[in-house]
């Protein structure tokens, strides 16, 4: 079923639009570098001021909310390139050890992000629980960076 | 005197040791990450999309350490890359337009320091439209950087040769 299902991707619309052009994968990619800049970097910013690294001329909650439309914008842009990336050679992909450490890493690292990290910045919170969180947030999104430039090489 | 670089035991050692190239690659892209996002919130504060209710002194002030560490971290990492293979980059057009534009982002800062960044506190009041088109053009030079630097896999010059992070027909290995 997980095979037919990638028969299907790899032959779709967008995956043949994908190989129609050299020009087309690297751009998709450059958009999904500046997608993850944009997501990870705000969350960044976020998880450096809970560990009180910095931005301190603003609480916690009101950077979280500040930036939280452009991490949503980074994070729609990401997830929307790298599908069309992987479309394009599902089934290499879904082998690819560094592929399957990303995913699982993607995964926790979204749960975590929409769960427990927009409860971190409440002030209620106490200061050791908000820096375990914002250093489990960096921690994950440095582990999906890594497992994806990794996908190249292993 | 590229020959030369490429002898050297550091370039040998990003360019065959396996692990530190990827290594080198995958830090260089989180501080593209650090430093988009603090640049990111800088420039959309100046053409007015986030943090409408703050001054800008506070968001310039407060993003740019960080900012500056992510500045320094990919500059060197970008160095060590290109330390590790002169010859191909040197071959490589994609590489030259994203020194192209490096080097505009040097001019861009000349620019724009005595008028908009020199002054942060002056633009409290309001954004100057010079303000708001320093912080589009930072914007526009910045995804050009990153898009001619992920281009510099797929140069065309590149195919055939060893280290096969270029090759067109394998999309795992871009």
């Amino acid at each position: 079923m997980l095979a037919e299902f990638f028969r299907w991707l790899v032959n779709s619309p967008w995956s043949h639009f994908m190989n129609s052009y050299e020009w087309v994968f690297p751009a998709v990619q450059s958009l999904h570098f500046i997608g993850f800049a944009m997501s990870i970097g705000t969350i960044a910013i976020v998880d450096l001021r809970l560990l009180g690294l910095g931005m301190r001329r603003q609480g916690p909650a009101d950077l979280a909310a500040d930036l939280a439309p452009w991490t949503h914008v980074g994070i729609a842009v990401m997830l929307t390139t790298g599908p069309l990336m992987f479309s394009t050679d599902a089934v290499a992909y879904h082998f690819n050890p560094s592929f399957q450490f990303k995913m699982a890493c993607l995964m926790l690292a979204l749960l975590f992000h929409f769960t427990v990290h927009r409860r971190a910045v409440r002030p209620d919170v106490p200061p050791i629980a908000a820096e375990l969180a914002a250093a489990t947030s960096l921690v994950l999104w440095t582990a999906v960076v890594a497992g994806g430039r990794m996908i190249a090489f292993i | 005197m590229l020959e030369w670089i490429e002898s050297t035991d550091l370039s040998l050692a990003i360019r065959e040791g396996g692990l530190p190239y990827p290594i080198i690659g995958g830090v260089h892209l989180l501080a593209i990450a650090l430093f988009g996002g603090m640049l990111l919130a800088t420039d959309l504060r100046l053409l007015g999309w986030v943090m409408r209710g703050r001054p800008f002194s506070d968001v310039w002030y407060q993003f740019r350490p960080w900012k500056r560490v992510g500045f320094v971290v990919v500059v060197a990492t970008g160095l060590l890359l290109v330390w590790a293979e002169p010859v191909r980059l040197y071959g490589s057009p994609s590489f030259w337009v994203k020194m192209a534009l490096f080097a505009l982002v040097g001019v861009h800062a000349l620019v724009f320091r005595a008028k908009v960044y020199g002054h942060p506190e002056q633009l409290d009041a309001g954004i100057s439209s010079q303000a708001k088109l320093a912080a589009a053009l930072s914007l526009i030079l910045w995804a050009g950087l990153v898009v001619s630097g992920r281009l510099i896999a797929f140069d065309a010059s590149f195919e055939g040769q060893p280290m096969g992070n270029a090759d067109y027909h394998n999309p795992l290995g871009r």
